[in-house]
């Protein structure tokens, strides 16, 4: 079924509130996964995948700073979807890079790392230059690199399998981001070691896509659709005769 | 250039203080001015010479059926598609939670293409439970007065005219209960408009649908006339179908509006007190001071045939009637100083009610069309909400302070300021009022009341920064993340004059009504007739120029668009040329 991106972001954010977000947490969660969804990168499969451990886990559980200086920091995502680890995270390196001109954060343990650019493309279009990095498999090595320009909605999107795989290869299900104040940080893909280029996403490309979504609506599976109706519903007050007199006496 | 720019800003005349202008108050006391949106979209139509033409019109004998209207502008063409269908009387409801109505429409981008027409009359009836298509750019639904319409149909069918009172009474045949934009149930985004030339101001969408139901409201009782008496039926007269409106029923489902939009709100009010200030300081003529006598009159006039069943709201208009008394002869005799409008909104917020000063205000911004009607290009604004993360936590101390005083002088211990809470009903998700401690739902409550909001929000920070003096915000978030969304906020609005309503939407006082007419007035509507406390009737486009008019492409735009507080034609047995209404008061 299709539906409209507004219709999406209201309903996301309605049911990341079902689902115990907080007020403002629920609308930057709606926010990224809705802009995913609109650039066809796959937003509402990142989500339904990872819809189950989003409720099961902890609404009180935080991301917790391991170290910080005035340029760096890392910072442990707790095994938590990057919707509820990511968005003051990512504004602690907007605010170093500000105020040093460049900073570099890493979370660690984080998951849905995907969905983490529809808050990059918000600290872009304050002025931000982003790079984003992450490993998305392991057997084969692929590595996914994101990178905003300052004021660009869109990013620059590079995955790329690598053939030869470094002796020391632990999982890493972290993030590690690099902000900008001046310097673009665009992927240019450039190396002496062997790599199959998976997909690229250039940012005209993109923005095509993004116009459609658009003009024609954003297709959801009604079965998901379903779903956030029903996470959306504990938001909402159980009506009988007298609460009906709540929004006054019919005419 | 910059010097230029600088000097400009200097220039500029001072607005009225957002302490007074965001008082929940006053902002209920606002009637439409000249950059309400449906006087900006009339006005726009005729600047463009925008073309409404009847596409497809089936109808039964008894008004049911389909009707098609085209609008054609220079940019683009689109279509309202009406759906006329039987309803019993039983279901006929103006509350959202509604689920059939006399009629349902849709404004549609482009042309409508058979399969697209099938798709709409399968969804557009079904309103909210309809999986609707992404070229509608808006739809809504509308229920008869049918007392009116009896009255209508009867007439003309007898080959008369109806009774100027009935139109008095009830300013229309149909009243619309929603009108849905912004991607609801599927319709097209906002981001579709916000870069159509022809709908880019806030609304302008919704009330070309509006309007183009005005237009089908009096076509369908002349279509039942007809069809009731064939050899008798006449037309409507010219200046009964320019005195029709289409009416409006709103409840509380417009209040959350203006709480979750207040960079928008800051946008609309910013543009009316800017107009103000223009206003207040040129230096009037004879020619503008008679202009203002002339519109007073027409107001006046425009209240006291203003019937309501609102006791208050009754004993409202009576005493701006009274008080535009007084300005009449002051006004008439006054010498012509170059402050005159300076000395009339002294004198007028020195003695009179504030629903007499912002009619003045609105009637003094009238004047000015040119200066004026250049801010309805500043009435829309790309909403974010952002953080400022490398604030110094200091620093958003003290801009709390000096911003949001209103909000932390509220005593959120006295039990009457936290008396209300607002929350979302199961029912078409309706928002309503409930008593904290005797309804249920407070733990859903929505979060629409700003000044507990803040406040907490300072304590915490407060307490925050007495342990980490020199702390950022971001340091205070990491550590409080629940304040995020507030803080968020403030940062933003601090940047803004005119964005947050300044009062307590909590408090056992606070008048929800005050919220509806805010952003009907900004919507333009009239004839503000509260039902109670929380459901109000309004009438739109009332005297507006008729689609016959539009078509026959004005040359004469200032006349054009001077059709504000519309009032009777007189019997209109006595045939007028609508054209002759708008400057002519002795019509009174």
């Amino acid at each position: 079924m299709k539906v409209s991106f507004n219709e999406l972001q209201a309903l996301s954010r309605k049911a990341f509130m079902g689902i115990g977000f907080a007020e403002g947490h629920a609308d930057d969660a709606a926010d990224m996964v809705t802009w995913m969804e609109s650039y066809d990168l796959h937003g509402l499969e990142a989500l339904n995948r990872g819809l189950e451990h989003l409720m099961n886990s902890d609404p009180d559980t935080r991301p917790e700073i391991l170290y910080q200086d005035s340029d760096l920091a890392v910072v442990d995502g707790h095994h938590l979807s990057v919707l509820r680890a990511s968005n003051l995270a990512l504004e602690l390196a907007f605010a170093k890079a500000r105020s040093r001109g460049l900073s570099v954060i890493k979370i660690r343990r984080c998951h849905q790392r995907q969905l983490i650019m529809g808050y990059l493309a918000r600290l872009s279009a304050r002025g931000m230059n982003i790079t984003a990095f992450w490993r998305n498999a392991h057997d084969p090595l692929t590595e996914q690199v994101v990178g905003f320009r300052a004021n660009s909605t869109v990013p620059s999107i590079r995955v790329y399998a690598v053939e030869e795989v470094p002796e020391e290869n632990e999982a890493n299900d972290g993030i590690t981001l690099v902000m900008a104040n001046h310097v673009d940080l665009l992927p240019t893909m450039r190396s002496d070691y062997r790599y199959d280029l998976l997909a690229k996403h250039e940012e005209s490309e993109l923005l095509a896509v993004r116009e459609r979504a658009m003009t024609s609506g954003i297709e959801v599976t009604p079965e998901l659709w379903l779903r956030l109706k029903q996470l959306a519903h504990v938001t909402l007050v159980e009506s009988f005769d007298a609460s009906r007199l709540g929004a006054g006496p019919a005419e | 250039m910059i010097d230029a720019v600088l000097q400009a800003a200097r220039t500029l005349p001072p607005m009225r203080a957002p302490s007074l202008v965001m008082d929940l108050e006053r902002l209920g006391s606002l009637v439409p001015s000249r950059l309400s949106f449906a006087r900006s979209l009339i006005r726009q139509m005729a600047r463009q010479r925008w073309h409404i033409t009847r596409q497809y019109f089936a109808l039964d004998e008894g008004g049911y059926g389909e009707v098609i209207y085209r609008v054609q502008t220079p940019n683009g063409r689109y279509h309202v598609v009406i759906f006329s269908r039987p309803l019993d009387d039983d279901q006929r409801t103006d509350r959202v939670i509604a689920n059939a109505w006399d009629l349902t429409f849709g404004l549609v981008e482009g042309d409508v293409e058979d399969s697209l027409f099938e798709t709409l009359a399968e969804n557009v009836p079904l309103q909210e439970a309809g999986r609707q298509h992404p070229r509608l750019l808006v739809i809504s639904r509308a229920n008869k007065s049918l007392r009116n319409f009896e009255i209508f149909v009867n007439a003309l069918a007898g080959g008369e005219q109806p009774p100027v009172q009935a139109i008095r009474e009830v300013g229309y045949l149909y009243r619309t209960t929603a009108v849905y934009g912004n991607g609801k149930f599927g319709i097209a985004d906002y981001g579709r408009l916000k870069n159509n030339p022809d709908f880019r101001y806030p609304f302008s969408a919704q009330m070309t649908a509006v309007y183009v139901l005005r237009q089908f409201s009096i076509e369908q009782a002349e279509h039942l006339a007809r069809h009731r008496a064939p050899e008798t039926a006449v037309p409507l007269e010219p200046t009964l179908r320019r005195y029709l409106g289409i009416g409006n029923s709103t409840g509380l489902g417009m209040a959350p509006f203006l709480i979750r939009h207040p960079q928008l709100i800051n946008q609309w009010v910013h543009a009316r007190e800017q107009a103000l200030a223009i206003a207040k300081s040129q230096i009037p003529s004879e020619e503008a001071r008679h202009r203002l006598l002339s519109l007073c009159t027409r107001a006046r006039e425009y209240l006291a045939e203003t019937r309501v069943e609102d006791a208050d709201q009754t004993v409202r208009n009576t005493r701006t009637i009274n008080e535009l008394d007084d300005i009449l002869p002051w006004l008439e005799q006054v010498e012509l100083e170059d402050n005159l409008w300076q000395q009339l909104t002294d004198w007028s917020e020195a003695a009179q009610s504030v629903d007499t000063q912002e009619m003045i205000n609105t009637l003094l911004i009238e004047l000015y069309p040119e200066p004026v009607d250049l801010l309805e290009d500043t009435m829309a604004v790309e909403e974010k909400f952002e953080l400022e993360p490398d604030m110094p936590l200091i620093r958003l101390k003290q801009l709390i302070e000096t911003q949001f005083d209103w909000a932390l002088a509220e005593d959120f211990d006295n039990p009457e300021a936290r008396y209300w809470f607002w929350y979302q009903s199961v029912e078409k998700e309706e928002p309503r009022l409930g008593i904290r401690g005797e309804d249920p739902g407070v733990e859903k409550e929505l979060p629409l009341a700003i000044a507990p909001r803040v406040q907490r929000s300072y304590r915490a920070l407060q307490s925050y920064l007495e342990a980490n003096p020199g702390a950022l915000t971001i340091d205070f978030l990491l550590a409080e993340p629940a304040h995020m969304e507030c803080i968020r906020r403030i940062q933003t609005m601090a940047m803004t004059a005119f964005g947050e309503i300044q009062g307590n939407l909590w408090h056992r006082d606070m008048k929800p009504m005050h919220l509806l007419r805010t952003k009907l007035s900004f919507l333009g509507a009239n004839r503000f007739d509260p039902r109670g406390e929380r459901w109000v009737r309004v009438t739109f486009f009332q005297g507006a120029p008729l689609v016959e008019e539009l078509n026959a492409e004005p040359t004469d735009l200032g006349t054009f668009d001077d059709w504000s507080f519309a009032h009777s034609p007189g019997d209109a047995r006595d045939s007028v040329d609508p054209t002759q209404i708008k400057r002519d008061e002795s019509l009174v």
